[in-house]
């Protein structure tokens, strides 16, 4: 008799972080808003097992095993860790979106106006340096999350993160330019960030001192590569006008 | 049924507003004290800019018998008489803003009379043309012998000159010289432009589409024409509404005036100009009369100031540094500020050159004759507009590694000159873009074509990229094996078609 109401708790309550999560989603807003503070990303059950879990993987690596521990360490059954569709996936997910909301408060810049400011470039350098730096305490870990992205069923939701990431990145540089640069920017700076995260997980120098060399090249890279490029449109549109012009004296009427 | 309808309404809008020619015959006395500005000047043709381009331009219509009653006018900002070349200059000293003159343009200015009044004595026509890589030292090497088509033996009529070199003073005096020689062109010198705007409808006449130029003096002039040979920064461009476009190159032209060792390899009879690629800009000599020579070095903005602060000594060792020594050898020597002297004297040492195929070593630089000169390439949309027309630097700005630039002035001036006269021998109004059109179809698309080849070529031989330099060397070697090619570029180079 005792035992019923021990046994019910966890199972009730398991059954509920379902029932919240789609509440929750209801909830979300599709819009950011700086007035209104963004709802967390994760349900308070789902945030408490998913949490305690990721304090599992330098031990157990991002496995089901770290998730079972996880939800005992959170006071739930092992079973409701079959509530989180995604298995590992989940735990991999949740590292990633916390670290990503995390970068807000984790660097800070001077406020406007004051000395000692740095420009946007220097400010994506040291947001994407933070954010590789927080995978530090799970690195030996990380090429197994990185398989899990990898896996067919789970690459959209990895890339869709990745995407965010950059978004977050170049936000928070305060880079507000809606040009068509705008989709390039996001773009490559998806694919420093990846290159030098998988960089980083074979990196064995102090303080990741060779992943910050090679983060600064491949930025290098893009501003040579940036600047190329705009010769290469200054160019295409004087080659164009010229054409346009050229026809034109010859009594084309465009 | 909307298209009669748009008819009705041009037809009252018309009606409205008759010609102003009409209504001055209705209202007979015309009110003088009602205009506010002075009754402009009303000429058939004003020019703006005395330069090479804008002076051709008068003389040949002034020297045309079709075109020597329109009544013309010059504005220039600067006082041409100031700036004549003196006919006793001493041949040791020559301006150092020369240009090659292209057998086309000679001739041009021959059939408008001026070539007679060419100081010829400071003129200096050159026979042979050695170009090479600076990076895989690949020669290509033009003169009218080595170009003449396989197994055919040289023609005796066969021109043996590729170019004048002549300062651009020369050239301007001696357009100046003519044009007083025929008269009859009323000279706005040393006077700026004001203003240029549109003329208003008078009830005498209506000037609504009349360009009005206001002087510094005062004096206010109507164009039927205005041409805008006011160089690169046009105001009668920016007047007309034409946007132009192009590049800075983020390069400057040094130019100096050089005394050589010797009147050169080929003796005073056979003058070579040399030129050679580097990775930061082709650096040329042009040989000037007895053993002078005129140096054009595209370089980048920070070299172009320390080649003009630098010694006599330095100057001279950094200009024969500049066409003996690697690239790697020159980017040090730019990168000490002094002593650049003994630095090449003692590279020149273990540097292997074959001084025969080089220009010869130089004795002295002209004190005061080295200067810079931003490089950029511009090009106007069009030439004509309603009663404008555009000439010269005003249409088009071109790097000037194939010392092009005043010749393409000289090409402008004269199409204009025959379109002017084609519609005066038709009885058009000059100023109409109808009448306007045959000159900017001559010339636009010949002015492009040069444009885009000396902005290839920058482009071409500004890197020192591996592949890159092993397909120009290529090419160069087979076009300089090539004879009929090579005949081919040196005609379209000299301007012959």
């Amino acid at each position: 008799m005792s035992t019923a109401p021990r046994l019910s708790t966890p199972v009730l309550r398991s059954l509920r972080i379902f029932s919240r999560r789609a509440v929750y989603w209801g909830q979300r807003s599709c819009y950011h808003s700086y007035e209104h503070p963004q709802p967390p990303p994760f349900p308070p059950a789902e945030s408490a097992i998913l949490s305690a879990a990721l304090s599992h993987v330098p031990n157990h690596g991002f496995t089901s095993t770290a998730l079972k521990l996880g939800a005992q360490d959170a006071g739930y059954l092992d079973v409701s860790t079959n509530l989180l569709p995604r298995g590992v996936f989940d735990l991999v997910n949740y590292h990633l979106v916390t670290q990503r909301l995390a970068l807000r408060h984790a660097v800070q810049f001077p406020a406007e106006g004051q000395p000692g400011r740095p420009g946007v470039g220097a400010k994506v350098r040291a947001l994407t340096l933070a954010r590789l730096r927080a995978n530090g305490p799970i690195l030996h870990r990380w090429q197994e999350a990185l398989a899990i992205m990898a896996q067919p069923s789970y690459v959209p939701a990895s890339l869709a993160e990745l995407a965010r990431l950059a978004d977050e990145i170049w936000f928070l540089a305060g880079d507000t330019t809606v040009d068509f640069n705008w989709y390039t920017k996001r773009a490559s700076l998806s694919a420093i960030y990846s290159a030098s995260e998988v960089y980083m997980t074979q990196d064995t120098s102090a303080n990741y001192v060779e992943t910050e060399q090679f983060l600064d090249t491949r930025l290098a890279d893009v501003m040579r590569m940036g600047s190329m490029l705009s010769g290469v449109g200054q160019w295409v549109d004087y080659t164009g006008h010229s054409a346009v012009n050229v026809l034109r004296s010859k009594g084309v009427r465009i | 049924m909307p298209p009669r309808l748009l008819r009705v309404c041009n037809g009252a809008h018309r009606a409205l507003t008759p010609p102003s020619a009409v209504r001055a015959a209705v209202t007979l006395p015309r009110r003088f004290a009602s205009r506010s500005a002075a009754t402009p000047d009303i000429y058939d043709v004003v020019c703006v800019g005395g330069g090479p381009a804008g002076l051709s331009l008068l003389t040949g219509l002034r020297a045309s018998p079709l075109t020597r009653n329109l009544r013309v006018a010059l504005v220039e900002s600067q006082d041409l008489e100031k700036s004549k070349l003196s006919s006793d200059a001493s041949p040791d000293s020559f301006s150092n803003r020369c240009s090659s003159l292209t057998p086309a343009s000679v001739r041009n200015l021959q059939e408008i009379g001026a070539w007679n009044h060419v100081n010829l004595s400071r003129v200096q026509p050159y026979q042979e043309m050695q170009v090479w890589d600076g990076v895989s030292d690949a020669r290509i090497s033009f003169d009218w012998d080595s170009a003449r088509p396989l197994l055919s033996p040289r023609k005796p009529t066969q021109p043996t000159t590729i170019a004048y070199m002549i300062e651009n003073v020369n050239t301007t005096t001696a357009l100046l010289s003519r044009l007083l020689e025929l008269g009859h062109v009323d000279m706005y010198t040393a006077t700026k432009v004001e203003s240029i705007e549109l003329g208003t409808d008078t009830e005498a006449l209506d000037m609504g589409s009349w360009p009005i130029v206001t002087l510094s003096n005062g004096k206010s002039l109507a164009a039927r024409l205005l041409v805008g040979a006011d160089g690169a920064n046009s105001p009668v461009r920016t007047f007309a509404g034409i946007a132009s476009r192009g590049f800075d190159y983020g390069r400057h032209g040094v130019v100096a005036s050089l005394k050589l060792e010797g009147p050169g390899w080929g003796g005073p009879d056979h003058k070579i100009a040399y030129q050679r690629f580097l990775p930061s800009g082709p650096i040329a000599m042009l040989p000037l009369p007895g053993n002078m020579a005129t140096l054009v070095w595209s370089t980048t903005p920070e070299r172009a100031a320390l080649l003009k602060t630098l010694s006599s000594t330095d100057f001279i060792a950094m200009v024969n540094a500049g066409f003996r020594l690697s690239p790697t050898d020159l980017e040090y020597l730019h990168s000490i500020s002094l002593g650049q002297s003994e630095e090449v004297d003692w590279r020149l040492e273990h540097t292997s050159v074959d001084e025969r195929s080089l220009p010869m070593k130089l004795a002295d630089v002209q004190p005061g004759t080295v200067a810079s000169f931003p490089l950029r390439m511009r090009h106007a949309d069009t030439y004509t507009g309603e009663r404008v027309a555009l000439v010269g630097d005003a249409a088009h700005t071109i790097h000037p590694l194939a010392g092009q630039g005043l010749n393409q002035g000289q090409g402008d001036a004269a199409a204009l000159v025959s379109t002017i006269c084609e519609a005066v021998r038709t009885g058009q109004d000059i100023g109409s873009t109808l009448a306007l059109e045959s000159y900017n179809s001559a010339r636009y698309a010949e002015n492009n074509a040069m444009l885009g080849v000396c902005d290839k070529l920058h482009r071409l031989y500004g890197t020192d990229s591996t592949p890159i330099v092993a397909l120009r060397t290529l090419g160069i070697r087979a076009v300089d094996a090539m004879g009929p090619v090579k005949a081919f570029l040196m005609g379209k180079a000299a301007g012959s078609v």
